[in-house]
């Protein structure tokens, strides 16, 4: 019973069915999880799908970015995390100059794959709980705990159309360097190395072909921009430029950001590769 | 006495139950939006035609606006007009208040996450629009972020939206961040630099002339609005009828 | 998925073909050979529809032969190869067309060459350094990218092909009960 009075009790003036979530904010209590408007209908996902899913309509009228490849492996020298910079609607390239690894804190990075906002909005969102629990328990968050957040808020809008694909990265004391696995499905899965997006199966060719615990910094990193190389050479989904990351018991430190124009005719020329792009165009008998 | 006429109890079921129509609450209105941040400026500008499928229902609708708070910031939300407008005007109140609580204007970087939180407010039945946001930062550099329908974002030099997006943002890819020009001498790629505003403008009408010859939801007129530390100037140019 | 591979070396073409044909949810057969071998020194590997892929490649084989009896020749790969594509063009424009993809493998004893050639069953053709169809390509072109040189020895392309097998030993979700693998050259072709 209270509960239903606490339904109908709230204070808004006039308040339609149809009309909740972003117009609806009060100034008092910052709540945990932010309302979100619902079309007033009774299948709202099938709704959703109708207009913002292009492989079951590719006339729909709101494209949303999807399309990536992200890496992240975990080695002696802490973690690596690689990912490419290309955002696509349909075959429209919407960007070359995404940033898909989003800065949780300075102990925390997030991979981004799928939807762009889904992974944007709900990974900033997961800083802002990080930092509540900083506040509350006086001790940093763990990565088991942070990545467990995250799954559960996806999965509790399991079937309403998000979409994305993350690694949630991070060294704290206790775990070493750690990377979760969390999808939209609810999944979530501790591991060692996972490569994630559409460029995905090209990324771990090469990454498992030349992965080793004992890799080196400096190999390390190599080997993830390699990989992340490979994917955008072959996945005309991926793309762009690479971005760089290293974790280790310090944080997180950027290693730059990598022109695939440039990258790509560099790691040819130095490693005699990519044998299927000639370079003189001599036709063979 | 009358008798009750026959119901058909698969029709009595369907009456039962609310009606519910094939709901599509979306529509495309044309047209095209342009940013670009120089050094210590940005422009916005559109073009002002307002359409829906092959008719053009007004040569006139201005859809860059300029948001209440001081320094100005501009906005446009293309796509659907009906979608853009109320994120606009939404925008601006959250705007006012913002003023009235912290006692000081947004900065562009806030009010680019206040979109942000506004747009994915409504992930499960989108505003329909491509928004775009021009001010100037808290160093007083030119600012430009671009976002799609759903909230996702990022700060840019420079960025075209709306129905044209595709023929204009190549030429400013070439243009303003001199992609694929290479130094004739060295044969290194160019570096972009800031662009002066007379420059700036020369470019944004060619760009929205260009998009009115080979685009039919772009045309009629051009309007720019230029935001520098002495507020917001606005120009109007016009574009072919046709 | 069958997994159909394919590699040069300076000499010398490998070719790898999965032994597992499966039928449904079960795999009927665990030493099927996905290859026929149409002329002297050119082995066509296939995969597609079942049924089709056999049919084709048997139905190439005997004309190729039957051209090399009549006219007391071997032709070339890149012969076989416009041949076999020219059939796989004709079929697709007929009433039911063959679906299968193929590479062909093979050396040219004039200008001792190896050759190889990916078709699909639209008869698109194109001659590459290495190839696959299927699944397999998505997890094996990025490390041939990576690993494959110009004029390998033979040693350096098999290395080459077990990194690949193990690639996909480890990721492809489906059993493909193991990986034939056959040798074109000068010698004409021989299993390993």
């Amino acid at each position: 019973m209270d509960a239903i009075v606490a339904r109908y009790s709230r204070t808004a003036g006039v308040e339609h069915d149809d009309l909740r979530g972003e117009e609806q904010y009060d100034c008092s209590a910052p709540s945990s999880l932010p309302l979100l408007s619902l079309p007033p209908i009774s299948q709202p996902a099938a709704f959703l799908r109708a207009h913002t899913d292009d492989a079951s309509n590719p006339d729909c009228k709101i494209k949303i970015a999807h399309g990536t490849t992200t890496l992240a492996f975990r080695f002696q020298g802490g973690i690596v995390v690689a990912v490419d910079s290309r955002a696509t609607a349909g075959s429209w390239i919407a960007s070359q100059t995404v940033k898909k690894v989003i800065e949780i804190n300075p102990f925390l990075l997030g991979t981004m794959a799928g939807g762009a906002a889904d992974c944007q909005f709900w990974e900033t969102w997961l800083g802002i709980q990080c930092r509540l629990h900083e506040l509350r328990e006086k001790s940093r968050i763990s990565v088991a705990a942070a990545s467990k957040i995250l799954s559960n808020l996806v999965y509790s809008y399991k079937g309403m159309g998000l979409s994305m694909g993350t690694m949630i990265c991070g060294y704290t004391k206790l775990e070493g360097p750690a990377i979760y696995y969390v999808d939209s499905d609810g999944t979530r899965l501790k591991g060692d190395l996972f490569c994630v997006g559409s460029g995905q199966t090209f990324a771990y060719g090469v990454l498992d072909s030349a992965y080793k615990w004992d890799l080196s910094v400096e190999e390390a990193l190599a080997l993830g921009k390699r990989s992340i190389l490979a994917a955008t050479h072959r996945d005309a989904f991926s793309g762009g430029s690479v971005n760089l990351y290293h974790v280790k018991e310090s944080g997180w430190t950027y290693y730059g950001n990598h022109n695939v124009g440039e990258l790509f005719w560099k790691t040819k020329a130095e490693e005699q590769s990519f044998e299927n792009v000639p370079t003189d165009f001599t036709v063979d008998a | 006495m009358y008798s009750e006429p026959y119901i058909d109890p698969a029709s009595a079921h369907a009456a039962a139950a609310p009606i519910e129509h094939r709901f599509n609450p979306y529509s495309d209105n044309g047209g095209t939006i342009l940013a670009i941040a120089g050094s210590d400026f940005a422009v916005l500008a559109g073009d002002t035609r307002h359409t829906t499928g092959y008719s053009i229902n007004s040569r006139f609708q201005p859809k860059v606006h300029t948001l209440p708070c001081d320094p100005p910031i501009l906005v446009s939300a293309n796509g659907y007009s009906a979608d853009g407008d109320t994120l606009v005007r939404r925008l601006g109140q959250r705007v006012q208040w913002y003023s009235y609580n912290h006692n000081k204007a947004i900065s562009v970087a806030a009010c680019a996450r206040l979109i942000q939180t506004m747009l994915y407010g409504k992930r499960f039945f989108p505003y329909y629009v491509h928004t775009i946001v021009a001010g100037l930062d808290e160093e007083g550099r030119g600012a430009v972020y671009s976002f799609d329908p759903v909230g996702s974002y990022e700060r840019e030099q420079c960025r075209a939206g709306g129905a044209a997006a595709s023929l204009i943002m190549p030429f400013l890819d070439n243009q303003v961040n001199l992609k694929n020009q290479y130094d004739v001498q060295t044969g290194e790629p160019k570096t972009a630099v800031y662009l002066s505003l007379d420059d700036t403008i020369k470019l944004v009408k060619d760009a929205f002339s260009s998009a009115t010859e080979r685009h039919i939801h772009v045309g009629d007129h051009l309007e720019i609005k230029i935001i520098t530390k002495e507020g917001v100037k606005v120009e109007y140019f016009p574009l072919k009828r046709d | 998925m069958d997994v159909i591979l394919g590699l040069t070396t300076k000499d010398a073409v490998i070719v790898a073909t999965s032994m597992a044909a499966v039928r449904g949810v079960s795999i009927l057969k665990s030493d099927d050979d996905k290859t026929r071998v149409v002329a002297p020194h050119t082995l066509v590997a296939y995969t597609g529809e079942p049924g089709d892929t056999v049919q084709f490649a048997e139905y190439v084989q005997a004309n190729i032969q039957l051209h090399g009896m009549r006219n007391e020749t071997e032709l070339s790969p890149p012969a076989i190869t416009s041949f076999v594509r020219s059939e796989l063009a004709k079929s697709l424009r007929s009433r039911k067309p063959y679906q299968v993809n193929i590479l062909i493998a093979g050396y040219d004893t004039a200008t001792e060459k190896p050759y190889l050639y990916w078709v699909d069953y639209l008869a698109s053709s194109a001659q590459l350094p290495y190839a696959a169809h299927g699944y397999a390509a998505y997890y094996t072109l990025s490390l041939l990218d990576r690993w494959h040189k110009k004029d390998l020895s033979l040693d350096e392309g098999m290395k080459i092909m077990e990194m690949c097998v193990a690639e996909l030993r480890t990721r492809l979700p489906i059993d493909f009960k193991g990986i034939q693998v056959k040798i074109i050259d000068r010698d004409g072709v021989r299993m390993v």
